[in-house]
């Protein structure tokens, strides 16, 4: 009966202890970046990606917050935007620009095709059906 | 023996359908078949350019179908006959809505029988499904129009 339960919970602690801010590209701002999410306490993961002058946040928002997604989406969007007006910013909370997010990390591809790629992303973003 | 005696002892004749049994039952098996819609659902994320927002389409087709297929095998209505309302309140009751009308009335014929009878009980999902959404939009339109609440 202990048995299963302790593989649980090592299993549990695992997860917790996943990097959950994540950010990538040259390393000028990144902590700045890192700190500024993490003050909104409704974003439970986030990756960021960020080459010359745009920026690309997939954050992934705690489960009883998703009520609220359009919303928040929205406020984090425009909290990145006053923070970085010279920048062009893209924030989104869809798991699917969240895991592209971190295979770009992951693939770590390089500027000239993460430029295609990102605006491949922001393209699916807008798409409705 | 009046009505009302009649009445009183069907009553105590009649076995007490197991309420609960049965509702854990329709939570178990309904749940399972959601869990099997959100696999397929992110199998769409992840493999396909699908997003959050894209992918439901796809997933509710995708559902349909398995449903249809297990009607054609016959496998649907046992899950049906265990878990009642949990296989018919999914999308996937409609699949079998629509594969079980088909099949009951092929000896009529495919025109007067399947195609007639197709949408038979789905035909009024789709109905209040349209109906309903239509007064949805009506009520959200005149709310944003009012300034209440943003699209």
């Amino acid at each position: 009966m202990t048995l299963p339960l302790l593989v649980v919970l090592m299993l549990l602690n695992g997860c917790a202890e996943k990097e959950k801010f994540i950010v990538y590209g040259p390393s000028q701002n990144g902590s700045e970046v890192e700190a500024l999410i993490k003050e909104e306490d409704y974003v439970e993961r986030s990756t960021v990606i960020y080459y010359d002058d745009s920026m690309l946040v997939a954050v992934q928002i705690k489960p009883w917050e998703k009520w609220k997604k359009a919303k928040l989406e929205k406020k984090l969007q425009k909290k990145f935007e006053e923070k970085y007006p010279n920048k062009d910013v893209f924030v989104s909370a869809d798991y699917k620009i969240f895991y592209e997010a971190n295979k770009i990390k992951k693939d770590q591809i390089e500027d000239n095709k993460l430029n295609d790629k990102i605006t491949e992303l922001k393209e699916l973003a807008k798409e409705e059906t | 023996m009046e009505k009302e005696q009649y009445q009183q002892l069907e009553q105590n004749v009649t076995p007490k359908p197991p309420y609960l049994k049965n509702v854990a039952k329709a939570f178990f098996v309904g749940g399972l078949i959601c869990a099997i819609g959100q696999a397929v659902s992110l199998f769409y994320i992840i493999f396909f350019n699908f997003t959050e927002a894209t992918a439901g389409n796809p997933t509710v087709a995708t559902m349909v179908f398995f449903a249809m297929l297990l009607t054609g095998l016959g496998l649907y209505k046992r899950i049906g006959q265990f878990a009642g309302a949990g296989s018919a309140v999914p999308v996937t009751g409609f699949g079998n809505a629509v594969i079980s009308a088909a099949i009951e009335h092929r000896s009529e014929g495919l025109v007067l029988g399947v195609g007639g009878n197709l949408f038979k009980l789905a035909g009024s999902v789709v109905l209040f499904g349209v109906v309903s959404a239509f007064f949805v939009a009506l009520i959200k339109y005149i709310l944003v129009t009012i300034g209440v609440v943003s699209w």
